[in-house]
């Protein structure tokens, strides 16, 4: 179980003001748990993502901060103030749905006046503020159409302009991309963090694409299961899991059979085969030498050792199972037999393969890297 | 019945059966047509002559004039008033868990199954127990629950059919429960309210049994006035009103089609 | 949300509509056990008698003849309103679509006395039909069908199709086409399909249809009471008589009271009646 103190470990934050703190909130509905004990900070200007797969929590503890459900447990701060109480239109929180939820009836231009017409603002300043943000998002004339005659990443674009003219405290992002087109969704992703960087306006983006939350993130909170489970910048989520959701869940992982030979208060070493390398400690407490781990080893870690010559380094031998062209690479798949229940992955260069191997050829391979880490034994 | 497939015999003797039923539907009103136009005073078919003139002495009929102007008020309040009742209600049912929800419910939507001469009946023995007459107020009270039905089930689909988040999106925009009541919720629902109110109108302006106990002489609407024509007269007055009935009805249903899509608002059409 | 703003403006006018509604019919409960008082709108004291009175053999009669024209108008509704629904969900053409549904609703919002004076001039002696089968020869004598329960029964039958249609067509449009073609592609034939996929799926909008068809009829005033000229006895009649022509209110409340338990005891026993029909599809 995590608690708070793991979640702030892993990077060093500015000592700064929070905008937005979660201090263990809960959102039960019914019986089920949608949202346990969520703890988060985030400082002013971050891009903070929400990663996961569906189901685990992210809109609930979105529609919490936005104040469109009230917490069971736990208390919530926006800009140090507690707004657990408070009602969503009180919270000056900009927010951008999944289907752009833009007000059919109205114009473009009057929908992104919505929030401006709420605060009383006089219209000469409504329309130069409509006006600039119509040219934030690069839709400059199109203040006088309806939602309906604009492509989806105009509509888009519109969501966001509307979300951000009233100044909010905090942007929110539900899956905004996720009914794009892939090319479309690639350069959306450029022109946010764009914006998000020119305002340095503080940004929370829930998203179940790894490749996205990686790509546009300061932070990221992978969920699983209304869980936080790890908080981290993104190179270290995927360099350092804390634990075997988080692992397994960004990037691909192979998962050797080891065994726990040494353990000090930092590292561990662990053996497989022949093969002798060091992990965190960390995910191990608890466990004692010469118990059963899982060794997780990215595919880009695996690499062949030149059977001929070469320094005889410590490798495991396996047998070539498939070879998958992939165009840049070649994705190999190699039986390790007792060593791995799975076959693992490797990650070859194409100019190599598919000619240097065969299927059915033994090939020896060892990891090299220094991100490394180990699990305790898991069943199945 | 597959109709879809092209001539075999049995799609055949699908599309006979439903143009006989069609028929069957629609032969009333094409007698009533024919009716109207004769010049004779008694009921015979064929006619013999055609004229105009049952027409003439059904708009010019005093107690029809009466029953049309007594009709026209009885509606205008009773679907107003069940339109917003209607449409509160169906928010409040749609947004909001509160106590005694699903019995008050059941009450507003037995008019459905209650016979119309059992709510005319205790609405009449009701006024007198309180000594009130049978005024206006009395039958506007029986038109709105007769027809507050089917307002509720007209807003209570467009609701749901509302995307939900434009509301929050508004309330996040900073916008307080009531203008987010006012500039989103509201606008977005007219079709559903316009189509829910005209629903009201028809009905309330068609209503006959429960009317007849509750109205008087001074009070009584057209069908009812009608009502008491047929059983004193047999000439094709009332044919020729009834013509006017059915092509303003039509009328009335394929402009509601035309906006709204009947086939929506009926909740007959899949999405 | 714990907040429910404008609670109170929603539901109280709802509240005090049904408030009303409660109150006419608490009103019938109670002149129900009053003593009539012969020439007087006044009641009298507390009596059982208008219940016993139900048991005489004109109004006992006269209820089980409305419970089986009732029975009787909703099976026929029931036959022609649902090939008319089915063509209505499941014709192509736009227009062909638009004509099916106004022709079968508009009835629906003509009101039950211009409804039932058409189906006059159709029944009567000198009307459509005999006139029709005078001319063709096949008849000398007009035959008889007004003041009869078949013409009752045709009449009703038209004032309760829109609704059916209505229902039926509802419950069929919500019926995913994929599954008819998937039984149809398992080698199931059109009949066959029809009567294992479509019917069971389309079984709740037959009972909401009808138990709608039956309550309407059991409402029908206008229609008895005009093509039934006296000869059909309805509930719905005597209830008027009893009220208009002789001022008995008690036991017209009586009557009409236990019309009304009658009529959700029948809606009821439907609903679980035909709870074995819905499982057709699963053998
Ligand atoms: N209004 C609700 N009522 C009941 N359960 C809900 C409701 N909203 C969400 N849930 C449940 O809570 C869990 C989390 O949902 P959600 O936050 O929408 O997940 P995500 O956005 O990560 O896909 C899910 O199991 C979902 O079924
Ligand atoms: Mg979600």
């Amino acid at each position: 179980m995590l608690t708070r103190t793991d979640i702030a470990t892993p990077t060093s934050l500015p000592a700064e003001k929070p905008v937005v703190q979660l201090d263990g909130v809960t959102k039960r509905f019914g019986e089920a748990i949608a949202l346990h004990e969520a703890w988060l900070k985030i400082v002013p200007g971050e891009f903070m993502t929400l990663l996961g797969p569906s189901g685990c929590g992210k809109t609930t503890l979105l529609n919490l901060i936005a104040g469109f459900l009230d917490a069971d447990g736990g208390e919530i701060f926006i800009d140090g103030i507690l707004v657990t109480e408070t009602p969503a239109h009180k919270r000056e929180i900009g927010i951008v749905f999944q289907n752009y939820a833009l007000f059919p009836h109205m114009t473009v231009a009057n929908n992104i006046a919505y929030g401006l017409k709420t605060r009383g603002i006089g219209a000469d300043e409504i329309k130069r503020r409509v006006d600039e943000a119509l040219a934030l998002v690069k839709l400059d004339g199109f203040g006088d159409r309806k939602p309906r005659q604009l492509s989806g990443g105009q509509q888009q674009r519109v969501a966001l302009a509307r979300a951000l003219v009233i100044r909010p405290k905090v942007l929110l992002l539900d899956e905004p991309f996720s009914a794009l087109d892939k090319n479309l969704r690639a350069s959306m992703q450029i022109e946010l963090k764009e914006i998000q960087q020119r305002l340095g306006v503080t940004t929370i983006f829930v998203t179940h694409d790894q490749g996205e939350a990686l790509s546009m993130s300061d932070r990221i909170a992978v969920m699983s299961a209304g869980r936080i489970r790890q908080i981290a910048a993104p190179q270290d989520i995927y360099r350092r899991p804390q634990d075997r959701f988080v692992a397994s869940f960004i990037g691909d992982a192979n998962v050797l059979k080891g065994k726990l030979s040494a353990v000090t208060d930092a590292v561990a070493q662990v053996t497989v085969g022949s093969l002798s390398v060091e992990v965190p400690a960390a995910p191990l407490a608890g466990l004692a030498a010469g118990a059963d781990v899982d060794l997780f080893v990215r595919p880009e870690h695996l690499v062949p050792v030149d059977g001929d010559g070469g320094p005889a380094a410590p490798s495991l031998a396996g047998t070539v199972r498939t070879q998958v062209f992939q165009g840049g690479h070649v994705d190999l798949y190699i039986d390790l037999g007792e060593h791995a229940a799975q076959p693992v992955l490797l990650r070859s260069s194409a100019a190599l393969a598919p000619s240097k191997w065969q299927t059915g050829d033994v090939v020896r391979v060892r990891p090299v890297s220094a991100d490394l880490v180990a699990f305790p034994k898991q069943d199945g | 019945m597959p109709f879809s497939m092209r001539k075999s015999p049995l799609a055949l003797a699908g599309i006979l059966l439903v143009a006989i039923i069609l028929g069957f539907v629609m032969l009333p009103a094409i007698v009533v047509t024919i009716t109207a136009f004769n010049d004779k005073a008694i009921l015979a078919f064929p006619p013999q002559s055609y004229s105009w003139r049952w027409f003439a002495r059904a708009l010019s009929y005093g107690d029809f004039q009466k029953g049309f102007w007594n009709g026209l008020i009885v509606t205008a309040w009773a679907s107003t008033i069940a339109l917003i009742v209607g449409s509160g209600f169906a928010l409040a049912l749609h947004r909001y868990a509160f106590s005694l929800k699903s019995t008050l419910e059941a009450v507003l939507l037995s008019p459905l199954v209650i016979p119309h001469f059992t709510i005319g009946l205790g609405l009449l023995i009701l006024s007198a127990q309180l000594t009130v007459g049978r005024g206006f107020p009395l039958v506007v009270l029986a038109h709105v629950i007769l027809v507050l039905p089917f307002v509720l089930r007209s807003v209570f689909i467009s609701l749901q059919n509302l995307d939900g988040r434009l509301e929050l999106a508004a309330s996040s925009l900073g916008a307080s429960p009531r203008r987010v009541l006012f500039t989103v919720t509201l606008p977005l629902l007219v079709p559903g309210l316009v189509s829910g109110w005209l629903f009201a109108a028809i009905l309330s302006f068609n209503e006959f049994t429960a009317t007849l106990f509750v109205s008087n002489q001074a009070t009584q609407t057209l069908p009812v006035a009608m009502y008491n024509y047929v059983r004193e007269y047999a000439d094709p007055t009332l044919a020729a009103l009834s013509v006017i009935y059915i092509v303003v009805t039509a009328l009335l249903l394929t402009l509601a089609n035309l906006f709204f899509g009947l086939g929506k608002i009926l909740n007959v059409d899949a999405h | 949300m714990k907040q429910r703003p404008f609670i109170g403006w929603f539901v109280s006018p709802a509240a005090l509509v049904a408030l009303g509604l409660a109150a006419a019919m608490a009103a019938i409960l109670q002149y129900s056990v009053r003593a009539y008082v012969p020439g007087s709108l006044d009641v009298g004291g507390l009596t059982l008698e208008n219940f016993t009175a139900l048991l005489r053999p004109l109004y006992a009669w006269a209820f089980w003849g409305t419970i089986l024209l009732c029975l009787l108008t909703a099976t026929f509704t029931l036959f022609l309103a649902y090939p008319v629904a089915y063509a209505l969900v499941r014709v192509r053409s736009k227009a062909l679509k638009s004509f099916i549904l106004i022709a079968s609703v508009t009835p629906l919002f003509l009101g039950e006395v211009v409804r039932t004076y058409s189906w006059m001039i159709v029944l009567g002696n000198n009307g459509f039909i005999n006139s029709v089968l005078k001319s063709l020869g096949i008849i000398d004598r007009p035959l008889q069908m007004m003041f009869t329960t078949p013409g009752v029964v045709a009449a009703l039958v038209h004032v309760t199709m829109p609704i059916m249609v209505i229902m039926l067509a509802a419950g069929l449009s919500h019926i995913d086409r994929n599954y008819e073609k998937a039984a149809e592609s398992l080698g199931a034939s059109p009949v066959r399909c029809f009567l294992t996929v479509t019917l069971p799926l389309s079984m709740p909008g037959i009972v909401a249809g009808f138990s709608t068809a039956f309550a309407w009829t059991f409402s029908a005033f206008a229609t008895p009471q005009l093509i039934g000229g006296g000869k059909v006895n309805t509930v719905s009649t005597l209830v008027y008589q009893l009220g208009f022509a002789s001022f008995n209110f008690p036991f017209a409340a009586s009557l009409s009271l236990a019309g009304l338990v009658m009529t959700f005891a029948v809606i009821a026993l439907m609903k679980r009646a035909m709870r074995p029909v819905e499982r057709l599809g699963e053998q």
